[in-house]
């Protein structure tokens, strides 16, 4: 109780300054529960949730570079800054170096600048920034919250070192865990073998670019016990360890308590390893690389649903076991299908080849066969009849290149792919490929280990374009504006997020094994996205 | 960076009536009158070569954007995505009022919003987004490969390098005409309606 008891009152000095500005400032909504108006001339009215501040100034308040229009940080320390004529040109807007062209605002200037759209110098904000029609208590309000906006640095942000945790469930496959471990491991030695040296930052011959130089420190995370009792564990986590956010990871059957717990505590959980994420583009805090088995729902669903070529399927067959995430892609694919014939066979613990073969007792050449199976159940089709329908089969689940599907099935199999193609991503794959070799890391799981070497490569990147303003939000708003630019992509043909977008890669192939052994695969498709 | 398909042939340049553009697409003008230093918008005239790509309008339908610009109505084209939450919905907002200003015009003008995020903007989500700018039947939103949004931006010299370094553009042009008002910068629904107003009188 008494770790819950701080922690919260951790997290309410920290986050919720002012409840009733914060409400105005992200959602647009007044203490009366009415939203917030504003316009622009010359008559163009928003209300609400388009109006909400945080929609340009962003949630940690530090602003954005939109096209040529720079959207100025609202924080405390931006705004009520002194003029500073001397200071460092590239220093980040919150930090104490930050240059300031203008006078502080006075809360009256601010007010004005917020309902009149005139800065403190006298001159037009951009047309951009909307008048707003604020009574003077919310205007109050709204100026105290942005007085204590991004104030602080983030936790786990202290004396050199940036603190970083990963999370493993009890769930996670063992290979995939150490696969993940193993990369992280090196990948913070050699971060830190560079912060030793003074940064690669600190090498501009002009100093301007001089990077404050932090080692990383990794806490693993180790959950135990049933899913319900994560959360707590979560908490004492945090309390104990305090980190600016959560890297990578690798998860089993579920990843919602975690999911859960990140965005309550606002800790930016950044591209775990994990094949059924939770799909909430409205929260913040959770990225993805991909929706994993939910995206190779949608990508079958459209197969089955938009290929002409296909036979008018009398049936669509889905087997998966139940203690498995097979299940909920199932659901997703029954919800994209709507009108057409779908029964569920889910498999119980015990003997597989004998539910497998009931399973597919009855498939005739106009069914569809679904198959959410991991590479110990695919193996036992070599031992049953071959089907003679068309079959699809979760890359993810099964294995990727390495499925075990038999020769029998290849000419029917069709994998879903949510991935670039092997022969597409040679020059990506490369990379990372011998990256691993020179540091003598096995490659045990090549997917799960490139996953992981890309978080870190994406956090790395972003934190070098923060300076020193390690923000928890602020990293997270700093990570959908990169992602673009990334020439790194790994496993994926390209990332991108925005706001409200939390999954970096949105489609896939189908594919076929080209021969009757080996992990060959040829596209079945081109790019799809769902 | 601009593709090499669409070439520059300026032959006005009115900013706003004033001094000249030392680029076509800079937006970083003096002012007309005392908004503009917060609202700088650069007015030129453009040839563009539209490129032969299918699109998916948010109808869903696989479209020709060659053939969608060629009905017999002006094209009034601009630039979004869905996810964006700063300028995207104020241009949105912008033709929407105009949309309704055109009042009996409108059936002469189709209204084109391209998304440069076109693998997030299924036609399911521009068909909210449409629905939320409430988009009168002349104005229809348009995803596709990223291939071909990449070309309609490159035809136009709205490629920016990211979806984030976008800027505000509206592109218009009489029905059938070579040539096309570009407008750089954010243009108020009125400003919009006297541009197409002078594009349909010559139609």
């Amino acid at each position: 109780m008494l770790l819950v008891a701080l922690f919260a009152a951790q997290a309410s000095a920290q986050e919720v300054a002012d409840p009733v500005g914060e409400a105005i400032y992200r959602r647009g909504i007044l203490p009366s529960g009415q939203p917030i108006t504003a316009k622009r001339e010359p008559d163009l009215q928003i209300s609400g949730g388009d109006a909400a501040c945080s929609n340009c100034h962003r949630r940690s308040g530090l602003g954005e570079l939109e096209g040529h229009i720079r959207i100025p940080p609202v924080t405390g320390a931006a705004l009520f800054r002194p003029r500073v004529h001397d200071g460092n040109v590239g220093a980040p807007p919150n930090s104490d170096a930050a240059y300031s062209r203008r006078d502080a605002y006075s809360k009256e200037a601010l007010a004005r600048a917020i309902r009149e759209g005139v800065a403190v110098d006298g001159s037009q904000l951009n047309y951009l920034m909307p008048h707003y029609s604020l009574a003077d208590a919310d205007m109050a309000s709204l100026i105290g919250y942005l007085k204590g906006l991004t104030r602080f640095k983030s936790p786990g942000v202290n004396a050199g070192v940036l603190h970083l945790a990963t999370i493993v469930t009890p769930d996670a496959d063992p290979v995939k865990r150490r696969a993940m471990l193993d990369v992280l491991d090196h990948y913070f030695a050699d971060t830190n073998a560079a912060a030793l040296a003074g940064g690669l930052h600190s090498r501009s011959p002009q100093g301007a670019m001089s990077m404050p130089n932090y080692r990383w420190q990794l806490h693993i995370w180790e959950l135990t016990g049933p899913a319900s009792a994560w959360d707590q564990q979560l908490r004492t986590h945090l309390e104990h360890e305090p980190v600016l956010a959560v890297i990578s990871g690798v998860g089993g059957k579920t990843w919602a308590p975690i999911h859960r717990f990140c965005e309550q505590a606002g800790l930016p959980c950044l591209f775990p390893n994990v094949d059924l994420p939770v799909v909430a583009e409205h929260d913040f805090y959770s990225l993805y690389f991909s929706r994993g088995v939910l995206l190779e729902a949608d990508l079958i669903a459209h197969a089955i649903t938009g290929d002409k070529r296909l036979p008018a399927a009398h049936r669509v067959v889905q087997i998966y076991r139940r203690d498995d995430i097979g299940q909920q892609a199932a659901n997703a694919l029954r919800g994209g299908v709507a009108g057409v014939d779908l029964v569920d066979r889910p498999l119980r613990t015990g003997n597989g080849k004998q539910q497998l073969a009931a399973a597919l007792r009855d498939i005739g050449s106009r069914d569809v066969v679904v198959l959410w199976l991991r590479p110990q159940d695919l193996a036992l089709l070599a031992a049953l009849p071959s089907v003679h329908s068309r079959v699809f089969i979760s890359g993810l689940m099964g294995g990727l290149d390495q499925s075990p599907v038999p020769a029998a099935s290849r000419g029917v199999a069709v994998m879903v792919y949510a991935f670039d193609l092997p022969d597409h991503r040679v020059i990506q794959t490369d990379y990372p490929l011998g990256w691993f070799r020179i540091n003598h890391i096995p490659v045990i799981d090549q997917r799960v280990q490139t996953d992981t070497w890309l978080a870190c490569v994406l956090l790395s990147e972003t934190l070098s374009h923060m300076s020193d303003s390690f923000v928890r939000d602020y990293l997270v708003e700093r990570l959908e504006g990169m992602l673009d630019h990334q020439m790194l992509t790994g496993y994926y043909p390209r990332l991108s997020l925005a706001p409200n977008q939390r999954f970096a890669s949105k489609g896939g192939y189908l594919v076929k094994f080209a021969e009757p052994s080996g992990s060959r695969l040829v596209a079945e498709s081109e790019w799809i996205v769902p | 960076m601009f593709a090499k398909n669409w070439f520059y042939s300026i032959t006005l340049i009115s900013i706003m009536g004033l001094a000249p553009a030392s680029r076509a697409g800079d937006a970083g003008q003096k002012p007309r009158s005392d908004d503009a230093a917060s609202r700088p918008v650069v007015t030129t005239t453009v040839g563009y070569s539209v490129p032969d790509v299918q699109l998916v309008r948010d109808d869903g339908k696989q479209v020709s954007l060659p053939a969608e610009m060629n009905d017999g109505r002006a094209v009034v084209l601009n630039f979004i995505f869905t996810t964006c939450s700063s300028f995207c919905p104020l241009s949105s907002q912008t033709f929407r009022e105009f949309q309704q200003e055109l009042g009996p015009d409108r059936e002469r003008v189709h209204l084109m919003s391209i998304s440069i995020d076109p693998e997030q903007d299924t036609p399911a989500r521009l068909r909210d987004y449409a629905h939320k700018f409430a988009a009168g039947p002349g104005w229809q939103h348009y995803t596709g490969t990223l291939a071909a949004s990449l070309a309609a931006q490159r035809a136009f010299g709205a490629y920016r390098g990211d979806k984030m370094s976008h800027t505000p553009l509206t592109l218009m042009r009489a029905a059938g005409a070579k040539t096309w008002r570009r407008i750089d910068g954010f243009a108020t629904p009125s400003e919009l309606l006297s541009e197409c107003r002078q594009l349909l009188a010559v139609q």
